[in-house]
Protein backbone atom coordinates (compact mmCIF):
# COMPACT_ATOMS: atom_id res chain seq x y z
CA UNK A 1 0.00 0.00 0.00
CA UNK A 2 1.89 3.19 -0.76
CA UNK A 3 2.31 6.33 1.30
CA UNK A 4 -0.78 7.98 -0.75
CA UNK A 5 -3.25 4.91 0.09
CA UNK A 6 -2.12 5.32 3.45
CA UNK A 7 -3.36 8.86 3.94
CA UNK A 8 -6.56 8.53 1.92
CA UNK A 9 -7.46 5.76 4.78
CA UNK A 10 -6.98 8.10 7.24
CA UNK A 11 -9.26 10.55 5.95
CA UNK A 12 -11.87 8.23 5.36
CA UNK A 13 -11.34 7.35 8.30
CA UNK A 14 -11.15 10.94 10.10
CA UNK A 15 -14.15 12.01 8.51
CA UNK A 16 -16.13 8.97 9.74
CA UNK A 17 -14.71 9.26 13.49
CA UNK A 18 -16.18 13.26 12.98
CA UNK A 19 -19.74 11.74 12.32
CA UNK A 20 -20.11 8.47 13.91
CA UNK A 21 -21.38 8.94 17.36
CA UNK A 22 -19.83 5.19 18.72
CA UNK A 23 -16.99 3.53 17.15
CA UNK A 24 -17.66 -0.12 15.67
CA UNK A 25 -16.70 -3.28 17.05
CA UNK A 26 -18.16 -5.62 14.37
CA UNK A 27 -18.31 -4.50 10.60
CA UNK A 28 -21.07 -5.84 8.38
CA UNK A 29 -20.13 -6.10 4.65
CA UNK A 30 -23.65 -7.43 3.04
CA UNK A 31 -24.03 -8.62 -0.37
CA UNK A 32 -26.20 -8.70 -3.28
CA UNK A 33 -29.90 -8.33 -2.22
CA UNK A 34 -28.78 -9.17 1.45
CA UNK A 35 -28.87 -4.90 2.55
CA UNK A 36 -31.76 -5.17 4.12
CA UNK A 37 -29.91 -6.47 7.74
CA UNK A 38 -28.52 -2.78 7.60
CA UNK A 39 -32.20 -1.56 8.31
CA UNK A 40 -32.55 -3.46 11.56
CA UNK A 41 -29.51 -1.38 13.02
CA UNK A 42 -31.08 0.88 15.74
CA UNK A 43 -30.02 4.39 16.03
CA UNK A 44 -28.76 4.45 12.60
CA UNK A 45 -26.18 7.05 11.20
CA UNK A 46 -25.77 6.57 7.91
CA UNK A 47 -23.58 8.49 5.13
CA UNK A 48 -23.65 7.66 1.56
CA UNK A 49 -20.26 6.45 0.17
CA UNK A 50 -20.18 9.23 -1.98
CA UNK A 51 -19.76 12.02 1.37
CA UNK A 52 -16.31 9.98 2.54
CA UNK A 53 -13.44 11.23 1.48
CA UNK A 54 -12.03 8.72 -1.35
CA UNK A 55 -14.63 5.98 -0.59
CA UNK A 56 -14.75 4.08 -3.62
CA UNK A 57 -18.58 4.09 -4.98
CA UNK A 58 -20.60 1.12 -6.44
CA UNK A 59 -21.88 1.14 -10.22
CA UNK A 60 -23.83 -2.44 -10.18
CA UNK A 61 -28.04 -2.16 -9.61
CA UNK A 62 -28.33 -3.79 -6.25
CA UNK A 63 -25.93 -1.95 -4.22
CA UNK A 64 -27.36 1.11 -2.62
CA UNK A 65 -24.12 2.57 -1.52
CA UNK A 66 -23.90 3.95 2.55
CA UNK A 67 -22.18 2.93 5.37
CA UNK A 68 -24.90 2.48 8.19
CA UNK A 69 -23.73 2.73 11.74
CA UNK A 70 -25.38 1.75 15.01
CA UNK A 71 -26.30 -1.17 16.91
CA UNK A 72 -27.85 -4.11 16.68
CA UNK A 73 -28.61 -6.50 19.31
CA UNK A 74 -26.20 -4.60 21.10
CA UNK A 75 -23.11 -4.53 19.57
CA UNK A 76 -21.65 -1.41 17.79
CA UNK A 77 -22.00 -2.26 13.90
CA UNK A 78 -20.91 -0.84 11.15
CA UNK A 79 -22.94 -2.33 7.59
CA UNK A 80 -21.64 -1.68 4.31
CA UNK A 81 -24.74 -1.77 2.34
CA UNK A 82 -23.66 -2.44 -1.08
CA UNK A 83 -19.74 -3.13 -2.27
CA UNK A 84 -17.91 -2.32 -4.73
CA UNK A 85 -16.30 -5.28 -7.19
CA UNK A 86 -12.74 -5.96 -9.06
CA UNK A 87 -15.51 -6.26 -12.14
CA UNK A 88 -16.56 -2.93 -11.69
CA UNK A 89 -12.59 -2.34 -13.12
CA UNK A 90 -11.81 -1.47 -9.36
CA UNK A 91 -8.07 -2.29 -8.65
CA UNK A 92 -8.02 -5.02 -5.69
CA UNK A 93 -6.77 -2.27 -3.25
CA UNK A 94 -9.03 0.13 -3.99
CA UNK A 95 -11.87 -2.98 -3.27
CA UNK A 96 -10.28 -3.54 0.36
CA UNK A 97 -10.30 0.31 0.97
CA UNK A 98 -13.48 -0.18 3.12
CA UNK A 99 -12.10 -2.53 5.16
CA UNK A 100 -9.14 -0.59 5.85
CA UNK A 101 -11.01 2.18 6.71
CA UNK A 102 -13.05 0.02 8.87
CA UNK A 103 -10.04 -1.58 10.95
CA UNK A 104 -8.36 2.06 11.15
CA UNK A 105 -11.52 3.21 13.45
CA UNK A 106 -11.29 -0.33 15.28
CA UNK A 107 -13.32 -2.72 14.14
CA UNK A 108 -11.59 -6.42 14.98
CA UNK A 109 -14.05 -8.50 13.36
CA UNK A 110 -15.75 -8.62 9.64
CA UNK A 111 -18.93 -10.07 9.04
CA UNK A 112 -18.72 -10.84 5.55
CA UNK A 113 -21.88 -12.09 3.07
CA UNK A 114 -22.42 -12.47 -0.60
CA UNK A 115 -24.82 -14.61 -3.28
CA UNK A 116 -23.04 -17.77 -4.64
CA UNK A 117 -24.01 -20.07 -7.15
CA UNK A 118 -24.13 -23.34 -5.82
CA UNK A 119 -20.91 -25.95 -7.16
CA UNK A 120 -21.81 -28.26 -4.92
CA UNK A 121 -23.97 -30.34 -6.32
CA UNK A 122 -25.92 -31.46 -2.98
CA UNK A 123 -26.68 -27.18 -2.54
CA UNK A 124 -29.85 -26.18 -3.41
CA UNK A 125 -30.32 -22.81 -4.62
CA UNK A 126 -31.66 -20.77 -1.62
CA UNK A 127 -29.17 -22.63 0.99
CA UNK A 128 -27.01 -21.05 3.41
CA UNK A 129 -23.41 -21.51 3.23
CA UNK A 130 -20.71 -20.79 6.12
CA UNK A 131 -17.24 -20.28 4.53
CA UNK A 132 -14.71 -22.58 5.57
CA UNK A 133 -12.41 -21.53 3.50
CA UNK A 134 -11.36 -19.54 0.11
CA UNK A 135 -9.45 -19.88 -3.64
CA UNK A 136 -8.25 -16.84 -4.90
CA UNK A 137 -9.39 -17.60 -8.43
CA UNK A 138 -9.21 -13.64 -9.21
CA UNK A 139 -5.47 -13.24 -10.35
CA UNK A 140 -5.17 -10.27 -8.12
CA UNK A 141 -4.14 -9.47 -5.02
CA UNK A 142 -5.36 -6.39 -2.80
CA UNK A 143 -1.50 -6.73 -0.98
CA UNK A 144 0.54 -6.19 -3.76
CA UNK A 145 2.88 -3.06 -3.73
CA UNK A 146 4.73 -1.55 -1.13
CA UNK A 147 3.20 -3.15 2.59
CA UNK A 148 1.49 -1.22 4.92
CA UNK A 149 3.39 -1.98 8.07
CA UNK A 150 0.68 -0.14 10.15
CA UNK A 151 -1.95 -2.42 9.17
CA UNK A 152 0.17 -5.64 8.95
CA UNK A 153 3.22 -7.94 7.82
CA UNK A 154 4.42 -8.72 4.33
CA UNK A 155 3.42 -12.09 3.83
CA UNK A 156 0.56 -12.79 6.00
CA UNK A 157 -0.74 -16.19 7.33
CA UNK A 158 -3.55 -17.55 5.68
CA UNK A 159 -3.93 -20.83 7.27
CA UNK A 160 -7.29 -19.78 8.47
CA UNK A 161 -8.78 -16.98 6.44
CA UNK A 162 -12.37 -17.86 8.42
CA UNK A 163 -12.10 -17.54 12.20
CA UNK A 164 -12.66 -21.08 13.51
CA UNK A 165 -14.14 -19.55 16.65
CA UNK A 166 -16.58 -17.74 15.00
CA UNK A 167 -17.70 -20.94 12.97
CA UNK A 168 -18.43 -22.46 15.39
CA UNK A 169 -20.67 -19.65 16.42
CA UNK A 170 -22.48 -19.77 13.37
CA UNK A 171 -23.24 -23.35 13.26
CA UNK A 172 -24.29 -23.03 16.90
CA UNK A 173 -26.29 -20.16 16.48
CA UNK A 174 -27.87 -21.81 12.96
CA UNK A 175 -28.71 -25.17 15.06
CA UNK A 176 -30.28 -23.78 17.98
CA UNK A 177 -32.38 -21.64 15.45
CA UNK A 178 -33.26 -25.17 12.96
CA UNK A 179 -31.77 -23.17 9.74
CA UNK A 180 -29.70 -25.39 7.92
CA UNK A 181 -26.14 -23.93 7.82
CA UNK A 182 -24.36 -25.67 4.86
CA UNK A 183 -20.34 -25.45 4.80
CA UNK A 184 -17.59 -25.32 1.67
CA UNK A 185 -15.11 -23.36 0.18
CA UNK A 186 -15.90 -20.12 -1.81
CA UNK A 187 -13.90 -19.45 -5.08
CA UNK A 188 -13.60 -16.12 -5.80
CA UNK A 189 -13.50 -14.98 -9.59
CA UNK A 190 -13.30 -11.82 -11.45
CA UNK A 191 -16.52 -11.79 -13.24
CA UNK A 192 -18.46 -9.87 -14.56
CA UNK A 193 -19.51 -12.79 -17.42
CA UNK A 194 -20.81 -16.03 -15.21
CA UNK A 195 -18.66 -18.88 -15.44
CA UNK A 196 -18.82 -21.72 -18.48
CA UNK A 197 -19.45 -25.38 -17.39
CA UNK A 198 -16.21 -26.15 -17.78
CA UNK A 199 -14.92 -23.28 -15.43
CA UNK A 200 -17.30 -24.76 -13.06
CA UNK A 201 -16.21 -28.25 -13.33
CA UNK A 202 -12.73 -27.07 -12.84
CA UNK A 203 -13.82 -24.96 -10.25
CA UNK A 204 -15.05 -28.40 -8.69
CA UNK A 205 -12.43 -30.44 -8.89
CA UNK A 206 -9.96 -27.94 -7.41
CA UNK A 207 -12.32 -28.13 -4.52
CA UNK A 208 -14.91 -25.32 -4.29
CA UNK A 209 -18.04 -25.50 -3.50
CA UNK A 210 -19.90 -22.05 -4.41
CA UNK A 211 -18.35 -19.17 -6.62
CA UNK A 212 -18.66 -15.75 -6.72
CA UNK A 213 -17.04 -12.16 -7.74
CA UNK A 214 -16.46 -10.77 -4.17
CA UNK A 215 -15.20 -11.09 -0.68
CA UNK A 216 -11.75 -12.54 -1.36
CA UNK A 217 -10.05 -9.38 -1.55
CA UNK A 218 -11.29 -7.85 1.26
CA UNK A 219 -10.87 -11.29 3.63
CA UNK A 220 -7.31 -10.63 2.40
CA UNK A 221 -7.28 -7.49 3.26
CA UNK A 222 -8.99 -8.31 6.71
CA UNK A 223 -6.69 -10.77 7.81
CA UNK A 224 -3.79 -8.84 6.97
CA UNK A 225 -4.78 -6.01 9.37
CA UNK A 226 -5.15 -9.02 11.96
CA UNK A 227 -9.19 -9.11 12.16
CA UNK A 228 -11.51 -11.83 12.45
CA UNK A 229 -13.69 -12.66 9.91
CA UNK A 230 -17.01 -14.94 9.08
CA UNK A 231 -17.91 -15.46 5.85
CA UNK A 232 -21.51 -16.54 4.53
CA UNK A 233 -22.27 -17.13 1.53
CA UNK A 234 -26.48 -17.11 -0.16
CA UNK A 235 -26.42 -19.74 -2.80
CA UNK A 236 -28.58 -18.15 -5.09
CA UNK A 237 -28.04 -20.07 -7.72
CA UNK A 238 -26.97 -23.51 -9.43
CA UNK A 239 -23.49 -22.46 -11.74
CA UNK A 240 -23.38 -22.94 -14.73
CA UNK A 241 -23.83 -26.72 -16.06
CA UNK A 242 -25.25 -27.87 -12.97
CA UNK A 243 -28.58 -27.32 -14.05
CA UNK A 244 -28.38 -27.38 -17.77
CA UNK A 245 -30.06 -23.77 -17.81
CA UNK A 246 -28.93 -20.02 -18.32
CA UNK A 247 -28.10 -17.94 -15.57
CA UNK A 248 -29.35 -14.60 -14.55
CA UNK A 249 -29.08 -11.92 -12.19
CA UNK A 250 -32.77 -11.40 -11.80
CA UNK A 251 -32.70 -14.77 -10.28
CA UNK A 252 -29.61 -13.90 -8.34
CA UNK A 253 -32.03 -10.99 -6.49
CA UNK A 254 -34.91 -13.26 -6.58
CA UNK A 255 -33.50 -15.93 -4.55
CA UNK A 256 -31.69 -13.84 -1.92
CA UNK A 257 -34.96 -11.87 -1.19
CA UNK A 258 -37.07 -15.11 -0.03
CA UNK A 259 -34.25 -16.37 2.18
CA UNK A 260 -33.51 -12.67 3.46
CA UNK A 261 -35.32 -13.73 6.27
CA UNK A 262 -33.96 -16.88 7.05
CA UNK A 263 -30.26 -14.88 6.27
CA UNK A 264 -30.65 -11.86 8.76
CA UNK A 265 -31.91 -14.72 12.40
CA UNK A 266 -29.18 -16.33 11.44
CA UNK A 267 -26.99 -13.20 11.34
CA UNK A 268 -29.02 -11.72 14.31
CA UNK A 269 -28.47 -14.44 16.49
CA UNK A 270 -24.25 -14.55 16.04
CA UNK A 271 -23.95 -11.00 15.95
CA UNK A 272 -23.91 -10.85 19.63
CA UNK A 273 -21.76 -13.29 20.44
CA UNK A 274 -19.00 -12.14 17.54
CA UNK B 1 -16.52 0.49 -20.09
CA UNK B 2 -14.97 3.60 -20.59
CA UNK B 3 -17.47 6.38 -21.50
CA UNK B 4 -16.61 6.62 -24.95
CA UNK B 5 -15.96 3.26 -26.14
CA UNK B 6 -19.25 3.26 -27.21
CA UNK B 7 -18.29 6.38 -28.88
CA UNK B 8 -15.83 5.11 -30.45
CA UNK B 9 -17.23 2.16 -31.53
CA UNK B 10 -19.91 3.48 -33.21
CA UNK B 11 -17.28 6.16 -34.90
CA UNK B 12 -15.60 2.96 -36.36
CA UNK B 13 -18.36 1.17 -37.44
CA UNK B 14 -20.16 5.04 -39.70
CA UNK B 15 -16.56 4.38 -41.47
CA UNK B 16 -16.47 1.14 -41.92
CA UNK B 17 -20.30 1.07 -43.36
CA UNK B 18 -19.31 3.74 -45.46
CA UNK B 19 -16.61 1.41 -47.30
CA UNK B 20 -19.10 -1.18 -47.50
CA UNK B 21 -21.41 0.09 -50.66
CA UNK B 22 -24.59 -0.81 -48.65
CA UNK B 23 -23.24 -4.79 -47.74
CA UNK B 24 -24.78 -5.90 -44.51
CA UNK B 25 -22.71 -8.82 -43.13
CA UNK B 26 -24.58 -11.28 -41.48
CA UNK B 27 -21.38 -13.22 -40.84
CA UNK B 28 -18.67 -12.24 -38.89
CA UNK B 29 -14.78 -14.48 -39.06
CA UNK B 30 -12.33 -14.15 -37.02
CA UNK B 31 -8.89 -16.05 -38.61
CA UNK B 32 -6.01 -17.46 -36.71
CA UNK B 33 -2.77 -18.18 -36.94
CA UNK B 34 -1.83 -19.34 -40.49
CA UNK B 35 -5.46 -19.38 -41.65
CA UNK B 36 -6.20 -16.09 -42.74
CA UNK B 37 -6.06 -17.36 -46.86
CA UNK B 38 -9.58 -17.71 -46.34
CA UNK B 39 -10.17 -13.53 -46.25
CA UNK B 40 -8.89 -13.98 -49.72
CA UNK B 41 -11.91 -16.57 -51.00
CA UNK B 42 -14.49 -13.62 -50.78
CA UNK B 43 -15.96 -12.61 -53.65
CA UNK B 44 -16.44 -8.79 -54.00
CA UNK B 45 -14.44 -8.16 -51.66
CA UNK B 46 -14.03 -4.65 -50.00
CA UNK B 47 -10.49 -4.51 -48.03
CA UNK B 48 -10.42 -2.11 -45.18
CA UNK B 49 -6.85 -1.79 -43.43
CA UNK B 50 -6.95 -1.60 -39.97
CA UNK B 51 -5.23 1.64 -39.89
CA UNK B 52 -7.44 3.01 -41.89
CA UNK B 53 -10.03 2.39 -39.33
CA UNK B 54 -10.94 5.44 -37.02
CA UNK B 55 -10.34 3.86 -33.14
CA UNK B 56 -9.36 0.40 -34.70
CA UNK B 57 -6.39 -1.05 -32.80
CA UNK B 58 -3.58 -2.48 -34.99
CA UNK B 59 -2.18 -5.96 -35.02
CA UNK B 60 1.81 -6.47 -34.42
CA UNK B 61 2.22 -10.02 -34.97
CA UNK B 62 3.82 -11.52 -38.41
CA UNK B 63 1.12 -13.86 -40.03
CA UNK B 64 -1.66 -11.50 -39.29
CA UNK B 65 -2.51 -9.28 -42.23
CA UNK B 66 -4.64 -6.64 -39.93
CA UNK B 67 -7.40 -5.93 -42.33
CA UNK B 68 -11.29 -6.47 -42.79
CA UNK B 69 -12.22 -7.97 -45.39
CA UNK B 70 -16.09 -8.05 -46.54
CA UNK B 71 -17.80 -9.37 -48.98
CA UNK B 72 -19.62 -12.50 -50.34
CA UNK B 73 -18.49 -16.25 -49.00
CA UNK B 74 -21.09 -19.49 -50.36
CA UNK B 75 -23.72 -16.29 -50.79
CA UNK B 76 -23.29 -15.54 -47.37
CA UNK B 77 -23.06 -11.25 -46.72
CA UNK B 78 -19.36 -11.87 -44.68
CA UNK B 79 -16.75 -9.37 -42.87
CA UNK B 80 -13.75 -11.58 -42.05
CA UNK B 81 -10.74 -10.06 -39.25
CA UNK B 82 -7.73 -11.20 -41.78
CA UNK B 83 -5.20 -10.96 -38.28
CA UNK B 84 -6.63 -10.30 -34.81
CA UNK B 85 -5.37 -8.53 -31.64
CA UNK B 86 -4.32 -10.35 -28.74
CA UNK B 87 -3.51 -9.75 -25.22
CA UNK B 88 0.37 -10.78 -25.20
CA UNK B 89 0.39 -8.01 -27.69
CA UNK B 90 0.00 -5.21 -24.68
CA UNK B 91 -3.84 -4.24 -25.54
CA UNK B 92 -6.25 -4.38 -23.33
CA UNK B 93 -9.04 -6.82 -23.53
CA UNK B 94 -11.28 -4.05 -24.45
CA UNK B 95 -9.45 -3.30 -27.13
CA UNK B 96 -9.32 -7.01 -27.95
CA UNK B 97 -12.68 -7.29 -28.57
CA UNK B 98 -13.60 -3.70 -30.27
CA UNK B 99 -14.01 -5.43 -33.80
CA UNK B 100 -16.37 -8.28 -31.91
CA UNK B 101 -18.80 -5.44 -31.12
CA UNK B 102 -18.18 -3.40 -34.33
CA UNK B 103 -19.60 -6.29 -36.01
CA UNK B 104 -22.11 -6.26 -33.74
CA UNK B 105 -22.76 -2.95 -34.75
CA UNK B 106 -22.76 -3.59 -38.40
CA UNK B 107 -25.21 -6.29 -38.02
CA UNK B 108 -23.30 -9.63 -37.88
CA UNK B 109 -25.43 -12.10 -36.13
CA UNK B 110 -23.31 -15.15 -36.15
CA UNK B 111 -19.10 -15.49 -35.42
CA UNK B 112 -17.16 -17.72 -36.63
CA UNK B 113 -13.68 -17.34 -33.73
CA UNK B 114 -10.59 -19.55 -35.47
CA UNK B 115 -7.47 -20.27 -33.93
CA UNK B 116 -4.43 -22.27 -33.89
CA UNK B 117 -4.11 -24.23 -30.65
CA UNK B 118 -1.70 -26.99 -28.90
CA UNK B 119 -3.52 -30.42 -28.52
CA UNK B 120 -3.75 -31.13 -24.82
CA UNK B 121 -6.01 -34.29 -25.10
CA UNK B 122 -3.73 -37.31 -26.44
CA UNK B 123 -6.24 -38.48 -28.82
CA UNK B 124 -5.68 -35.20 -30.90
CA UNK B 125 -2.95 -35.26 -33.76
CA UNK B 126 -1.36 -32.26 -35.39
CA UNK B 127 -3.30 -31.19 -38.15
CA UNK B 128 -6.78 -32.03 -36.64
CA UNK B 129 -9.64 -29.18 -36.62
CA UNK B 130 -11.58 -29.34 -33.14
CA UNK B 131 -14.76 -27.73 -32.50
CA UNK B 132 -14.89 -25.66 -29.51
CA UNK B 133 -17.23 -27.01 -27.14
CA UNK B 134 -16.64 -24.84 -24.16
CA UNK B 135 -13.58 -22.98 -22.81
CA UNK B 136 -11.89 -21.71 -19.68
CA UNK B 137 -10.60 -18.56 -18.87
CA UNK B 138 -7.20 -18.73 -17.72
CA UNK B 139 -6.47 -15.40 -18.85
CA UNK B 140 -6.47 -13.78 -15.66
CA UNK B 141 -8.86 -11.04 -17.22
CA UNK B 142 -12.01 -10.33 -18.66
CA UNK B 143 -13.18 -7.94 -21.32
CA UNK B 144 -16.03 -7.10 -19.85
CA UNK B 145 -14.46 -6.09 -16.12
CA UNK B 146 -14.98 -1.84 -15.78
CA UNK B 147 -18.51 -0.10 -16.05
CA UNK B 148 -21.27 -2.08 -18.24
CA UNK B 149 -23.12 -0.66 -21.26
CA UNK B 150 -26.69 -1.76 -21.06
CA UNK B 151 -26.93 -0.85 -25.28
CA UNK B 152 -24.01 -3.76 -25.70
CA UNK B 153 -25.39 -6.04 -22.91
CA UNK B 154 -26.20 -7.06 -19.46
CA UNK B 155 -23.69 -6.50 -16.63
CA UNK B 156 -23.79 -10.37 -16.02
CA UNK B 157 -24.26 -12.49 -18.78
CA UNK B 158 -24.69 -16.24 -18.76
CA UNK B 159 -21.97 -18.27 -20.47
CA UNK B 160 -23.11 -21.20 -19.84
CA UNK B 161 -23.67 -22.25 -23.99
CA UNK B 162 -20.93 -20.04 -25.12
CA UNK B 163 -20.73 -21.87 -28.73
CA UNK B 164 -24.02 -22.59 -30.03
CA UNK B 165 -24.87 -26.22 -29.89
CA UNK B 166 -26.90 -25.70 -32.91
CA UNK B 167 -23.91 -24.16 -34.78
CA UNK B 168 -21.65 -27.41 -33.66
CA UNK B 169 -24.43 -29.52 -34.99
CA UNK B 170 -24.02 -27.91 -38.53
CA UNK B 171 -20.64 -27.86 -38.31
CA UNK B 172 -20.26 -31.55 -37.30
CA UNK B 173 -22.94 -32.42 -40.05
CA UNK B 174 -21.03 -30.75 -42.89
CA UNK B 175 -18.11 -31.92 -42.37
CA UNK B 176 -19.02 -35.43 -42.86
CA UNK B 177 -19.65 -33.95 -46.66
CA UNK B 178 -15.93 -33.11 -46.84
CA UNK B 179 -13.87 -35.64 -48.30
CA UNK B 180 -10.10 -35.65 -47.31
CA UNK B 181 -6.88 -36.84 -49.56
CA UNK B 182 -7.27 -40.04 -48.23
CA UNK B 183 -10.95 -40.34 -49.36
CA UNK B 184 -12.29 -40.18 -46.05
CA UNK B 185 -14.39 -38.18 -44.96
CA UNK B 186 -13.56 -35.25 -42.51
CA UNK B 187 -14.20 -35.67 -38.71
CA UNK B 188 -14.07 -32.70 -36.53
CA UNK B 189 -12.86 -33.48 -32.98
CA UNK B 190 -14.83 -31.40 -30.55
CA UNK B 191 -13.26 -30.19 -27.13
CA UNK B 192 -12.56 -27.35 -24.21
CA UNK B 193 -10.84 -24.74 -25.40
CA UNK B 194 -8.42 -23.60 -22.91
CA UNK B 195 -7.55 -19.70 -23.04
CA UNK B 196 -3.88 -18.66 -21.62
CA UNK B 197 -2.65 -15.09 -22.08
CA UNK B 198 1.13 -16.04 -23.67
CA UNK B 199 2.48 -14.97 -25.18
CA UNK B 200 5.92 -18.06 -23.66
CA UNK B 201 4.00 -21.30 -24.17
CA UNK B 202 2.85 -23.15 -21.23
CA UNK B 203 5.50 -25.23 -19.40
CA UNK B 204 4.92 -28.90 -19.14
CA UNK B 205 3.95 -28.54 -15.15
CA UNK B 206 1.63 -25.65 -16.67
CA UNK B 207 0.55 -28.03 -19.31
CA UNK B 208 -0.38 -31.05 -17.19
CA UNK B 209 -2.59 -28.83 -14.73
CA UNK B 210 -4.76 -27.48 -17.73
CA UNK B 211 -5.28 -31.09 -19.22
CA UNK B 212 -6.54 -32.42 -15.86
CA UNK B 213 -8.29 -29.00 -14.79
CA UNK B 214 -10.38 -30.59 -18.57
CA UNK B 215 -8.79 -28.30 -20.93
CA UNK B 216 -8.29 -30.63 -24.21
CA UNK B 217 -6.18 -27.56 -26.34
CA UNK B 218 -4.46 -24.37 -25.49
CA UNK B 219 -4.16 -21.45 -26.96
CA UNK B 220 -3.63 -17.52 -26.46
CA UNK B 221 -6.65 -15.99 -28.04
CA UNK B 222 -10.68 -16.67 -28.64
CA UNK B 223 -12.19 -16.76 -24.84
CA UNK B 224 -12.07 -12.88 -24.95
CA UNK B 225 -13.26 -12.61 -28.13
CA UNK B 226 -16.11 -15.47 -27.66
CA UNK B 227 -16.88 -13.68 -24.02
CA UNK B 228 -17.89 -10.48 -25.59
CA UNK B 229 -19.54 -11.89 -28.62
CA UNK B 230 -21.83 -13.61 -25.98
CA UNK B 231 -22.07 -10.39 -24.13
CA UNK B 232 -23.51 -8.56 -27.18
CA UNK B 233 -25.68 -11.64 -28.45
CA UNK B 234 -24.07 -13.01 -30.89
CA UNK B 235 -23.82 -16.87 -31.71
CA UNK B 236 -20.47 -18.50 -31.58
CA UNK B 237 -18.89 -20.96 -33.95
CA UNK B 238 -14.97 -21.83 -32.31
CA UNK B 239 -12.77 -23.87 -34.50
CA UNK B 240 -9.40 -24.70 -33.34
CA UNK B 241 -6.84 -26.10 -35.50
CA UNK B 242 -4.34 -28.22 -33.53
CA UNK B 243 -0.85 -27.64 -34.77
CA UNK B 244 1.10 -28.94 -32.75
CA UNK B 245 0.90 -31.49 -29.56
CA UNK B 246 1.00 -29.64 -26.43
CA UNK B 247 1.09 -33.14 -23.88
CA UNK B 248 2.83 -31.72 -20.79
CA UNK B 249 4.51 -35.29 -20.23
CA UNK B 250 6.03 -35.57 -23.65
CA UNK B 251 6.19 -31.97 -24.37
CA UNK B 252 9.09 -30.85 -27.17
CA UNK B 253 10.45 -27.91 -27.86
CA UNK B 254 8.30 -25.21 -30.24
CA UNK B 255 8.50 -22.15 -32.75
CA UNK B 256 5.84 -20.56 -34.24
CA UNK B 257 7.33 -21.40 -37.42
CA UNK B 258 6.27 -24.86 -36.64
CA UNK B 259 2.34 -23.39 -35.82
CA UNK B 260 2.13 -22.00 -38.94
CA UNK B 261 3.64 -24.96 -41.37
CA UNK B 262 0.78 -26.70 -39.59
CA UNK B 263 -1.87 -24.36 -39.94
CA UNK B 264 -1.03 -23.99 -44.09
CA UNK B 265 -1.01 -27.55 -44.40
CA UNK B 266 -4.80 -27.70 -42.85
CA UNK B 267 -5.44 -24.64 -44.29
CA UNK B 268 -7.57 -26.15 -47.24
CA UNK B 269 -9.92 -28.30 -45.32
CA UNK B 270 -10.41 -25.83 -42.81
CA UNK B 271 -11.72 -23.40 -45.69
CA UNK B 272 -14.13 -26.44 -46.90
CA UNK B 273 -15.51 -26.96 -43.48
CA UNK B 274 -15.83 -22.93 -42.89
CA UNK B 275 -17.16 -22.63 -46.53
CA UNK B 276 -19.71 -25.59 -45.99
CA UNK B 277 -20.87 -24.42 -42.80
CA UNK B 278 -21.54 -21.15 -44.23
CA UNK B 279 -23.85 -22.05 -47.10
CA UNK B 280 -25.70 -24.38 -45.23
CA UNK B 281 -26.75 -22.20 -42.35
Amino acid sequence: MSKDMLRRVEEAAGHLRGVLPELPDIVLVLGSGLGHLADRIERPTIVPYKEIPHFPVSTVSGHAGEIVSGKLRGRNVIAMKGRIHLYEGYDAQTVAFPIRVMRELGAKRLLITNASGGINPSFRAGDLMLIRDQINFMFRNPLIGPNADQFGERFPDMSEPYDKRLRGLALRVAAGKGIVLREGVYAGVLGPSYETPAEIRMLRTLGADAVGMSTVPEVIAARHAGMNVLGISCITNMAAGILGRPLSHAEVTETAGKVRHTFSELLLGIIPEM
Amino acid sequence: MEQNYLQKLKESVKYIESRLDGLRPAFGLILGSGLGDLAEQVEHPVRIPYGDIPHFPRSTVAGHAGRLVAGELEGKPVIVMQGRFHYYEGYSLKSVVFPVYAMKLLGVGGLVITNAAGGMNRAFRPGDLMLIRDHLNMTGGNPLVGPNDEELGVRFPDMSEVYSREYRQLAHRVASGILLENGRPLTLREGVYCGISGPSYCTPAELIMLARLGGDAVGMSTVAEAIAARHAGLKVLGISCITDMAVGEELEPLTHEQVVAVADRTKPVFAALVKAFLREI
